[in-house]
């Protein structure tokens, strides 16, 4: 066996010559030939008019094939192993991730580069810069960040956001720009209006790539991007600079001004104010939600969509001297628990928001599950789980789709209400 | 869109040699049709009439012998045209029948084998004439030594027959197995075509014709034809072999007979490791052949991801054209069976289980898939086959005549799925009176017809049989494994909606079977099977059909060659099923009993018509309720017909309010009969029962649904396998007050939809009867049932696909990432619907919400449980399930 149990890797080569461009992932590289012969069978069969999506193992390993603009094709393999996630919804999670990589490396590399594909050497070279942002991809590591999946932007929602709302107004508009958002642990706090019209995805591409140089400790930085689907071949320039440790703020902006006048005059002049508001941003935390929100304490975990603004907030509250809590659940496994049990929930019941990546012929190339959902002759509203470690709970509204995760101890029939009560006071208590 | 690889990675070509000292050995090759007459001659079958069905036994001894009730036959001479499977109003399979059927089938795999590997198709045409049913190994001399009869109907029949070598010689055959690879020719550096060919580079034999009688003359070796074996190469295949000695006359390579002439042929025809042959195709169409052409990605992909993730591929999702379909597969040893099905008729989530009821009922008919794909003449059964098998999935309405509404893709799909039978639950007599009846025939006591009447070794022991009443198993006396193979049998064959829908004058089928629990030596530990053959007998008469498992050897004597059907066994379950067809009155009145628990029909919950339209509606729909709508118009009390449909009550919202449908129960139960008191607090639309004991309790004539309100609470459901245990610590008293009250949902309405309750350790289920839905007709209804169907697909897969890995302790998992939700205790989906042709502008459309649960129960016994209930009150899905099982008795 030559993947690791669980671990995923993504092979990048060019779609007409099979050159490989890059793998990324898993800790040992697949020999050579098993990836010529991956390539190969997609190749050989698209040229017969069979164009391979897709295929499963035994013990749940999955190979995703998809090929991008006619010139690069994108395959993850993930190694099984896992004895349990089901078919489908690893399937489009690896679905995901490759639509996710394809746009990232459009985000560093415009689309002219990767489509044209002159200079394969270059390419290569180039696309090393991707790497960082295409490995967090593939980590999925960072807890309480699901907008990879969701293609919802991950949010937080403060206390107090007025004040925050006018300062990124204001400090975008000095900038020159009409894109300009506020993060805190690389979740969307305020953002201009502007910023929410960018498509979804690149909305949430923006927020891992803010995380990355959020993580690397910079205190500012300018930054060439191309964006997906609205500027897939001219470069707009992200500004970041570094507020307080874990708060970020962005503008994305063309020629002026430049990085040092807007460190100088800007920054100081339209967020120096609001330090104290923004502290009491960062003690939210990983809760999302205000503390005025009140959560029953044998809620582990929730996802809230908002399917119009395609916005989402998650969190995961352990208790670990809880006194029902007989389980030891661990916060990552919770962070699984609510990932899984999205995906569970949007392949078979729920719809995904359309996102819109690639071409109309890739759209029709959308995952298998979505044949399972049309077979339903009537509407599926609300969905749960009952498992080992906790109880699960997915309901979708015309607004909304709310996912929670709750202690075995909760009593099935009460679930629903738990769910919709929920639902309601977060809504009544943040209009999110 | 189906293929059988023949992948030769390890494969060792048999080679026959011959010694031509040695004492002659004779097989028995036209064993089929001496050992049909045979077992008549043993039976000592004495009849003057020969049974209708005698003719069309096929050499193999099989037979599938269908006649229909002559009612039956006129309808279905009326609808020929239209018809699949019935041609004339006698159905048989039988060899002249197949060959009819795959006549085109046949010259279209010729021709495309012509088009593409002219060699293949000859190697075929040569497998095909040499091979034979039974008694393979050995036999290819006997074959050779006399004027055999015809062989076996196949496609390559019209190939004519070489000349028959009629010198007879004694002679000794042996099979030596030979490693080739023909892989290693293209890297050794000597040039292929020396002076002794592939003979010498690939095997290792040398032959060396001038040797043979020291002539040097080709004409004279030609006539001679023989290859003798001169000399062994060192290190070759041959020599490692150790059983080819020089003096030895090579007679078949892989059952292909060689002579000097098609040696070299045949040889390269040998598929080395990487190359594959198509053992067997099905159809020929164009999706099927684009699929063939990148049967290489299926090879490619089998071959290298178990590698790579560490476990074999078993599924892959390709878009031909604008349709995506998905592509199962199963590997047994080298060989590959690929599954192609439209994603738009089997989701990804269905498709393992359909892949391995089809494997495994190929198993159950030839024993394994090599035996079932490396037969040339099994090509024209396999068609048939696949035909079923594709149309059961893809065009299901084509297999039933007439227009039927669209039959419930998903339905079949998850019922046929679940490991087990429908099941029909009896009253406690009638059921014993079947049990005693199918007892008394597996005792094999035929009195002057048994074997032991002359004195003789039983041609069969019994190992037992179970009983269809109109595609519900209403008797089992086999073992769970054993009923599911039958069971999987007959599905394939459509044989259960047969009994159901149309009368059968007379059903007999006849095959050899390969049981397999049996064959994997399952059982208890330590306890071997003996060994034997096993055969299946099926019989149907009207409306019941009876299945039997017979075994041969161990106990009963020896089978030899491929017996056909003994007339005297056959008889013997024809006169238990003309016995048991007195029961029928009993079995009719059971089915029209709508059985506990009640139903409603999902319509009702949605104000969609009048009262009176409703009322019309199902009276055209239900000859039982056109009676009893017409009880209800010519009731003097009007208010009980409004009451009984709930105009009142069902007019505005499903949410009723309790007070108005609970003062009806005591009221009804009161007026209706005094004798069973605090019937119905369940105050539902439930029609039929109502009526039915008001007609009963008049003193009506007992037919129709007639008496069975107050049959049901007496009706103790006993089940031959599992007397619950919690059963015996009720009192009588107790007990009929639980099936007085058996009602599923909790609340004062009945808001149970539909129910399907599996018993896994039995391997049976059950669900409402097809009449009970039937009558419970409406435009909703049918599309909450295909949607409830639909929901169990993606719940079953929920339960089957979270079980952890056996071995895996929950300490191990929690410590492991990526270990997927866990195992699915319980899972629901709440579905929410709205009448069609909503025209009203001025209000918003009424919607309707019900759930479909699944549960999965490991106590008291492992069941599965699915049910679809209203959303107005909430259950608990477990004690609906314990209600369940308990009441119906399992």
């Amino acid at each position: 066996m030559m993947l690791p149990d669980g671990s995923t890797q993504l092979l990048c080569l060019t779609a007409s010559s099979g050159v490989p461009l890059f793998t990324r992932g898993a800790s040992k590289q697949l020999p050579f030939s098993v990836i010529g012969s991956l390539n190969g069978v997609h190749m050989f069969g698209g040229g017969q008019g069979a164009l391979l999506s897709s295929c499963e193992t035994e013990g749940g390993g999955k190979v995703v094939w998809k090929v991008f603009h006619d010139s690069v094709m994108l395959i993850a393999v993930s190694g099984g192993g896992s004895s349990g996630a089901c078919s489908g919804e690893e399937e489009s999670r690896l679905q995901r991730l490759l639509e996710n990589v394809w746009s990232c490396m459009v985000l560093v590399l415009g689309q002219d580069e990767l489509v044209n594909l002159r200079n394969i050497e270059r390419l290569k070279r180039d696309l090393r810069s991707c790497f960082c942002l295409i490995d967090k991809l593939l980590e999925e590591k960072h807890q309480g960040v699901l907008g990879n999946l969701t293609h919802c932007a991950d949010s937080l929602v403060p206390p107090n956001p007025t004040p925050l709302q006018e300062a990124v107004d204001g400090f975008a508009q000095a900038a020159d720009s009409e894109f300009g958002c506020l993060f805190v642990h690389g979740r969307i706090v305020v953002a201009t209006e502007k910023w929410w019209r960018l498509a979804p995805q690149e909305v949430v591409l923006l927020c891992a790539l803010v995380r990355t140089f959020s993580a690397s400790g910079s205190a500012s930085c300018d930054y060439p991007i191309f964006l997906p689907q609205g500027s897939p071949t001219v470069a707009h320039r992200l500004l970041r600079f570094q507020l307080l440790p874990g708060v970020d703020v962005c503008v994305l902006c063309g020629p002026t001004p430049s990085l040092q006048k807007a460190e100088t005059e800007l920054v100081g002049r339209f967020w120096s104010p609001l330090i104290e508001t923004l502290r009491s941003c960062l003690a939210v935390g990983e809760r999302c939600l205000p503390g005025s929100v009140p959560l029953r304490p044998d809620v582990l975990a929730l996802l809230l969509i908002n399917r119009e603004t395609r916005r989402s907030v998650s969190c995961v509250q352990i208790s670990s001297h809880h006194p029902l809590s007989d389980s030891s659940l661990s916060k990552s496994r919770c962070w699984e628990l609510l990932k899984l049990f999205y995906i569970f929930s949007i392949s078979r019941y729920f719809t995904q928001e359309e996102t819109l990546c690639g071409s109309p012929e890739e759209s029709t190339q959308r995952s298998h599950t979505e044949d399972f959902l049309h077979g339903f002759s009537h509407q599926p509203q609300q969905c749960y789980l009952v498992t080992e470690e906790c109880k699960s709970y997915g309901l979708q509204t015309q607004q909304h789709q709310f996912f929670l995760l709750m202690l075995p101890s909760v009593p099935t029939f009460a679930l629903r209400t738990v769910a919709t009560q929920t639902l309601a006071d977060i809504i009544s208590a943040t209009a999110f | 869109m189906r293929w059988f690889y023949n992948r030769m990675a390890s494969v060792s070509p048999g080679l026959c040699s011959e010694n031509t000292l040695s004492t002659a050995q004779k097989a028995k090759e036209d064993g089929d049709t001496e050992s049909t007459s045979s077992s008549f001659s043993s039976s000592d079958y004495n009849y003057d009439l020969e049974p209708e069905w005698l003719d069309d036994i096929q050499k193999n001894g099989e037979l599938f012998y269908l006649e229909l009730s002559e009612g039956e036959e006129e309808a279905a001479l009326a609808r020929v045209a239209a018809s699949q499977c019935l041609s004339t109003n006698h159905v048989r399979f039988s060899e002249k029948e197949a060959e009819v059927i795959t006549e085109q089938a046949s010259t279209q795999r010729r021709g495309s084998r012509r088009t593409g590997e002219p060699a293949l198709k000859k190697l075929a045409r040569i497998l095909g004439r040499k091979r034979r049913p039974s008694q393979r190994k050995g036999g290819k001399d006997g074959s050779r030594g006399k004027a055999t009869p015809s062989p076996p109907a196949s496609i390559l029949k019209t190939q004519p027959g070489q000349q028959q070598d009629v010198a007879v010689q004694r002679r000794r055959l042996k099979e030596a197995c030979v490693y080739l690879n023909p892989k290693r020719l293209a890297s050794s550096p000597t040039p292929l075509c020396e002076r002794g060919g592939l003979l010498e580079a690939l095997l290792g034999v040398v032959h060396r014709p001038a040797w043979t009688g020291g002539q040097t003359d080709r004409g004279a070796v030609r006539q001679d034809g023989r290859l003798t074996v001169h000399g062994l190469i060192p290190n070759s295949p041959a020599i490692k072999c150790g059983q080819i000695l020089i003096g030895d006359v090579l007679l078949a390579v892989d059952d292909v007979d060689v002579s000097p002439e098609n040696i070299e042929r045949v040889l390269s025809c040998i598929p080395g490791p990487t190359q594959e042959e198509i053992l067997y195709q099905y159809p020929v169409s164009e999706a099927s052949s684009q699929l063939k052409g990148v049967r290489g990605i299926f090879l490619t992909l089998c071959d290298m991801l178990e590698n790579v993730t560490g476990g074999h591929i078993i599924s892959s999702s390709l878009l031909l054209g604008k349709h995506l379909v998905h592509v199962g597969y199963w590997k047994e040893r080298n060989n590959l069976l690929v599954v192609g099905l439209p994603a738009q008729r089997v989701p990804l989530l269905s498709l393992q289980t359909v892949v391995g009821d089809v494997v495994r009922t190929l198993k159950v008919m030839y024993g394994s898939l090599n035996s079932a794909f490396c037969k040339p003449d099994h090509a024209p059964r396999l068609d048939h086959f696949f035909c079923l098998f594709f149309q059961q999935l893809i065009q299901p309405w084509r297999l039933r005549e007439g227009s039927p509404p669209p039959p419930d893709v998903s339905g079949s799909l998850f019922l046929d799925g679940l490991p087990a039978v429908r099941w029909l639950t009896l009253p406690p007599e009638i059921k014993m009176e079947v049990d005693t009846v199918l007892s008394d025939f597996e005792s094999s006591d035929f009195g002057e017809m048994s074997e032991d009447f002359f004195g003789l070794r039983r041609l069969y022991v019994i190992l037992g049989s179970c009983l269809f009443y109109k595609s519900y198993l209403i008797a089992n006396h086999l073992p769970k494994e054993d009923l599911l193979d039958v069971c999987l049998y007959c599905q394939h064959f459509c044989l259960l909606p047969l009994a159901s829908e149309q009368r059968v004058g007379q059903l007999v089928i006849w095959r050899e079977v390969f049981l397999q629990q049996r064959a994997s030596g399952g059982l208890a530990p330590g306890f071997s099977q003996p060994p034997g053959r096993h055969f299946l007998l099926i019989v149907g008469l009207r409306h019941f059909m009876q299945c039997v498992l017979l075994e041969a050897g161990g106990c009963a004597s020896p089978a030899l060659g491929s017996p056909g059907p003994d007339c005297v066994y056959v008889d013997q379950v024809k006169a238990t099923l003309l016995q048991l067809n007195a029961l029928e009155a009993a079995m009719e009145e059971r089915l029209n009993v709508p059985s506990a628990p009640c139903l409603s029909c999902a319509d009702w919950f949605l104000p969609a018509a009048t009262t009176r339209d409703r009322l019309d509606s199902l009276a055209s729909s239900s000859p039982v309720l056109s009676k009893l709508a017409g009880a209800i118009r010519g009731s003097p009390s009007g208010h009980r017909g409004r009451s009984l449909f709930g105009e009142k009550s069902r007019k505005s919202s499903p949410q009723r309010s309790l007070s108005d449908s609970g003062s009806e129960g005591p009221m009804d139960a009161g007026s209706g009969s005094p004798a069973a008191p605090g019937l119905s607090p369940h105050s539902t639309p439930d029609s039929g029962r109502r009526i039915g004991g008001r007609q009963d309790s008049l003193g009506s004539d007992g037919s129709g649904g007639s008496g069975g309100l107050f049959k049901m609470p007496r009706m103790k459901h006993p089940n031959p396998f599992y007397l619950g245990t919690l059963k015996k610590t009720l009192t009588d008293r107790e007990t009929e007050e639980m099936y007085n009250t058996i009602k599923l949902t909790s609340g004062t309405e009945n808001t149970l939809f539909h129910y399907v309750l599996m018993e896994t350790v039995q391997g049976i289920f059950i669900a409402p009867t097809h009449r009970e839905v039937a009558q419970l007709s409406g435009s909703i209804h049918p599309q909450l049932i295909h949607n409830f169907h639909h929901c169990c697909l993606s719940i079953r897969a929920a339960f089957q696909q979270n079980l952890p890995a056996r071995g895996c302790r929950a300490a191990d998992r929690s410590q492991r990432s990526g270990w997927g939700l866990g195992p699915v205790k319980e899972h629901g989906v709440l579905f929410q619907c709205k009448p069609e042709n909503w025209t009203d502008q001025r209000k918003p459309a009424p919607t309707m919400t019900y759930w479909v649960i699944g549960r999965m129960l490991l106590e008291p016994v492992p069941q599965e449980f699915y049910v679809c209930f209203h959303d107005s009150v909430p259950e608990v899905p477990v004690e609906m399930a314990f209600r369940l099982s308990f009441g119906l008795g399992l």
